[in-house]
């Protein structure tokens, strides 16, 4: 697989905290990578990191297989990114904003009215920025962040502050690029919700430690189904499928089976009532994906 | 690259009072010398009495300002330069660009120093036509009108370094506003500073008499922590 960003042992310290501890990010190509984590794991200065703002305590970052030390201005040429809150001039208008970075990147100017039209915004775009709404800022933004026709797109929370369709509209935009514009796209958000939506890949951060990263269908796989009995006796219902050689796991008055073949819990089902006890209820019961992800960064918000 | 970025930090400056702030240093600066001359009655007579060279004597009159003025407007000018970048956090969107961040702080600098030169040219030219005015005698010394426009420019030029340096680097632009006061205040007593304080160059007085020498100080300092501050910016983390 064509990796686009790749870090090794990536690791930030402000003082004595750690906030990013040896991040091993692989985002492959023409994926939406959503990097999800509760705030304040480390997502943001992963990002500022990854766009050479803040300067890495240890480790190594690799985009388009170069080395972001060695070759940032070449890296961010081709990056496109859209940081927290969004930045602009308030005094400027959209399209002198536009114009104030496009002077840099060196676009042709068609450009700004392209990437204007693409957020919607060309009704606008001879209105200061100070009288935008908060959902036109950010659509400025991501104007911004395409005005150079990036490779790589880096998202940091790009849906906060928008209203419901303005959501949606964002959603579809990050759905389209990869596919219409061969971009690939780093999504971050502490909302699962929101990851699920548009992401292909993820990456899951808590406390500054990648806990997991794969496709969001393995992902998927994790959020599996369990069978659960409810009897009464619990306790000795246990003991005696335990004697009996079936494998069950016991909490809080319920049996969980491993085995959930339909042969299996047939078989679960009949011993019990062989042995006299009743059975109340046979359940499947889902585990969500927002269950796994709040397992996973269990307790990550308290810092 | 550096064209590029001047170019986007002159249409940053737009309708930010920058340019009237240039245009209102001078204008102020000599203004004051028409009231002083002008307003009350008689006090022009008494002016020119307490002086062989009128023109000499005027000079010196506008330069009592000058000074105050640099330093008022390099404070102003350099904050408000960074509260352009620092009201939304536009330096993360700047610095994540493809330009070096060396550049950025070269470019912020060239856009001010050009401003002060502007500035230090309409003063030229002010104190020039207010001169004049007064019929301050038919030799007109140009030498001496550039001498007194143009060298506390170069001697402030440390002060400029300095405090771009700071604005650029703090979060709270209540620093360098301090700072500002601070320089005010000193420069207001130059008189009385020791010859090593920058504060006191753009007076172009010191002990050996020779204006030149603040100059040439000026230039040096100025490189030295114009260099300090570009090192110190690229260096720090951009939040």
């Amino acid at each position: 697989m064509e990796y686009i960003v790749e870090t090794h042992h990536l690791t930030k310290r402000f003082g004595k905290e750690i906030a990013v501890n040896a991040l091993n990010l692989k985002i492959p190509r023409g994926e939406v990578y959503g990097f999800l984590g509760p705030n304040g794991a480390g997502k943001s200065t992963t990002l500022r990191m990854l766009l050479g703002l803040m300067r890495p305590t240890a480790g190594s970052i690799r985009i388009f297989g170069k080395d972001l030390k060695k070759e940032r201005i070449s890296i961010l040429r081709n990056v496109g990114s859209l940081v927290e809150s969004p930045s602009y001039y308030s005094h400027l208008t959209a399209y002198e904003n536009l114009e104030a970075m496009r002077k840099i990147l060196g676009s042709p100017k068609e450009k700004i009215d392209e990437v204007l039209d693409l957020v919607r915004l060309s009704n606008a775009a001879d209105k200061k920025v100070k009288s935008f709404s908060l959902g036109m800022k950010q659509r400025l933004g991501i104007a911004m962040a395409l005005l150079n026709d990036p490779k790589l797109l880096i998202l940091d929370e790009p849906t906060n502050g928008l209203d419901p369709s303005g959501i949606i509209e964002m959603r579809n935009l990050i759905k389209r690029l990869p596919k219409e514009k061969d971009i690939t796209v780093l999504i971050s958000s502490h909302l699962l919700s929101e990851i699920d939506q548009v992401a292909t890949y993820v990456g899951v951060i808590s406390k500054g430690k990648l806990i997991f990263q794969d496709s969001i269908k393995a992902m998927r796989n994790k959020a599996q189904l369990k069978i659960r009995l409810k009897v009464s006796d619990a306790n000795n219902a246990y003991r005696s499928l335990l004697a009996k050689g079936i494998k069950t796991h016991y909490q809080d008055h319920i049996i969980y089976l491993y085995e959930q073949s339909d042969e299996a819990v047939a078989a679960v089902v009949e011993t019990l009532v062989d042995e006299g006890y009743s059975v109340y209820r046979v359940e499947e019961e889902h585990q969500s994906l927002e269950d796994i992800f709040l397992k996973m960064t269990a307790g990550g918000d308290d810092r | 690259m550096i064209m590029k970025l001047l170019a986007t930090d002159f249409l940053k400056i737009k309708r930010k009072g920058l340019w009237f702030l240039t245009i209102l240093g001078p204008l102020g600066v000599v203004l004051l010398q028409w009231v002083n001359y002008e307003l009350v009655p008689g006090r022009r007579e008494w002016l020119l009495q307490r002086s062989d060279d009128d023109w000499l004597f005027y000079l010196q009159n506008v330069n009592s300002f000058t000074p105050l003025a640099l330093v008022l407007g390099i404070t102003i000018l350099t904050s408000l330069a960074a509260s352009i970048e620092n009201e939304t956090n536009a330096w993360k969107q700047l610095i994540a660009l493809p330009i070096s961040k060396m550049g950025v702080f070269l470019s912020k600098f060239t856009v001010l120093a050009f401003l002060l030169a502007i500035a230090s040219v309409l003063l030229f030219f002010f104190t020039w036509l207010l001169g004049i005015y007064l019929d301050l005698g038919a030799v007109i010394p140009y030498a001496q009108i550039a001498t007194f426009s143009f060298y506390p420019y170069f001697a402030s030029l440390p002060l400029l370094a300095l405090h771009l340096w700071v604005a650029t680097v703090s979060n709270n632009q209540g620093i360098p506003i301090s700072l500002g006061v601070i320089g005010f205040l000193f420069t207001s007593y130059s008189f009385k500073l020791p010859d090593w304080l920058p504060w006191k160059w753009p007076s172009l007085q010191n002990q050996w008499d020779e204006p030149l020498v603040n100059v040439v100080l000026g230039i040096c300092v100025g490189i030295i922590l114009y260099i300090i501050g570009m090192l110190d910016f690229a260096r720090r983390d951009v939040k």
